[in-house]
């Protein structure tokens, strides 16, 4: 079967919206990406997000080890234009992107200006594993008390991201997938701690 | 003649447009993000901006309510719902609990708002600021700078000239210790149903062409100040005429026959409910 881009599209977003407005929880769109049958080398759930989200209106920006291929292959299939990563409304980390490519995003990824902070870009991060684990401590807008979340992510993106969206309403929104299709959202008003043992 | 339309009236592209900008309203709340407002077969200030977002949520799965001014049955709101059914083929209800999507018209219902319902209000001035300043190259500014004098102003000449906060509806709220927002005519009454509402609120004006939104469990404030503290509106003592109830926000209706007045819940949907579940 194949993905039905008004109603798969549509029950995704709700899933989204339902993790974008509750940070830290995780929403699983298996049951749509089951039916993405286009060969894009990406993950089903970052080509649902792609059709979610793209179309002429706004710019987008790939980090992969075969960006070019890539951006010309979602160029196609949406009709969005590629900007420079300084520039792009959308930025796809996919996951054969190396680490430093990820923290080199989040530093220039654009976080609009006071007037107008929405015109800030989202990155969209595909990492092998997005979890309720208990390595981050969230709080903020749209958690009760304070809620956690684990993603299989390494190096220093969370220093970088917390400089990064230090001058609220100025910053940046993240949506994180991974392989089995989960989705976690981390918008710029969510306050991130590590877990420290002990 | 037959014309079929897409499925939720607009074509994938308009819902793209309102859904980028919901999620943008989302991860900055109170904040009103401006979007290309879509031209829709209701008049603009029917709801528009409310229907475009309700439009571009709804699913296949889901079950809506639409009020208006509390009413279910209302011609507004009868409208909304024949345009959704017609073009997407889903129910509506009057029931609060058994919505996932309540479009509103100027009332929160009675019955608390939960988990997995998202709340639509229809907007008419977005701008909080607007009486102060008609610029909207200003109050952009004002908001960048954070910069909130004329919305307290604005309290304190109500104060000089009633001797009170006078708001009757839309009484302005700071969301997140950041942005004053309008909370649509809502009237007072229904403001704290905003803060930490385990719904999300998502607010849509079509003619000002602007998107914003409340999370669950965000901090809304009605602003006031320490010796004039905010009120809501006070039934006193009052019953509703038709279900007994008390402690709602209700109705003050004048019978010309026996020239009294009486007080009715403006909420039509709670007010059927407790009616039947009365025994006589």
């Amino acid at each position: 079967m194949k993905l039905d881009v008004v109603h798969d599209v549509q029950s995704s977003y709700r899933k989204l919206i339902e993790s974008m407005s509750r940070p830290g929880l995780v929403s699983n769109i298996g049951e749509q990406a089951a039916r993405v049958d286009i060969e894009t080398g990406f993950y089903p759930s970052t080509t649902i997000l792609m059709f979610m989200l793209l179309d002429t209106e706004v710019t987008f920006h790939v980090m992969s080890k075969r960006a070019n291929e890539i951006t010309k292959l979602i160029n196609q299939l949406t009709y969005a234009k590629a900007a420079e990563a300084d520039n792009a409304d959308y930025l796809f980390v996919l996951g054969d992107a190396d680490p430093r490519q990820l923290e080199k995003v989040l530093r220039i990824a654009k976080v609009g200006d006071l007037k107008n902070p929405h015109e800030s870009a989202t990155v969209i991060i595909e990492t092998s594993s997005v979890t309720n684990g208990n390595e981050f401590v969230l709080t903020g807008p749209g958690i009760a008390m304070e809620t956690t979340a684990r993603v299989n992510m390494t190096g220093e993106w969370l220093e970088i991201l917390a400089e990064k969206n230090v001058e609220y309403p100025l910053g940046i929104d993240l949506i994180l997938t991974d392989e089995n299709h989960e989705l976690l959202c981390l918008p710029r008003t969510s306050q991130i701690l590590k877990r420290v043992a002990g | 003649m037959q014309i079929d339309y897409n499925y939720a009236f607009f074509d994938e592209g308009s819902k793209r447009e309102i859904r980028r900008a919901t999620l943008k309203a989302i991860a900055i709340p109170g904040y009103q993000v401006p979007f290309a407002s879509r031209e829709m077969p209701i008049g603009r200030g029917w709801g528009t901006g409310g229907l475009q977002l309700t439009l571009s949520l709804v699913g296949k799965d889901d079950v809506v309510k639409v009020i208006d001014q509390g009413s279910d049955e209302s011609v507004n709101a009868v409208n909304i719902k024949k345009l959704i059914e017609k073009t997407t083929g889903i129910s509506t209800t009057d029931e609060t609990s058994e919505a996932t999507i309540i479009q509103s018209r100027h009332r929160i219902p009675e019955v608390p708002l939960k988990d997995g319902q998202i709340m639509v209000l229809q907007v008419p001035l977005p701008e909080p600021l607007r009486f102060y300043e008609p610029s909207e190259f200003e109050t952009k500014k004002l908001h960048a700078e954070k910069e909130y004098s004329g919305a307290w102003l604005m309290l304190f000449e109500q104060i000089m000239k009633y001797g009170n906060l006078a708001t009757d509806a839309d009484h302005p709220v700071m969301v997140d210790d950041r942005y004053v927002m309008a909370p649509s005519p809502i009237p007072r009454f229904d403001n704290s149903k905003m803060n930490y509402s385990e719904a999300l609120i998502l607010l849509g004006a079509g003619r000002e062409k602007k998107i914003y939104a409340v999370p669950p469990y965000t901090k809304v404030v009605s602003l006031a100040f320490d010796d004039y503290p905010f009120e809501v509106e006070s039934f006193e003592d009052n019953h509703c005429k038709q279900c007994g109830a008390a402690g709602v926000f209700m109705d003050e209706i004048y019978d010309d026959e026996t020239e009294t007045t009486y007080f009715q819940c403006n909420d039509t949907s709670y007010c059927v409910a407790r009616l039947n579940h009365q025994t006589v």
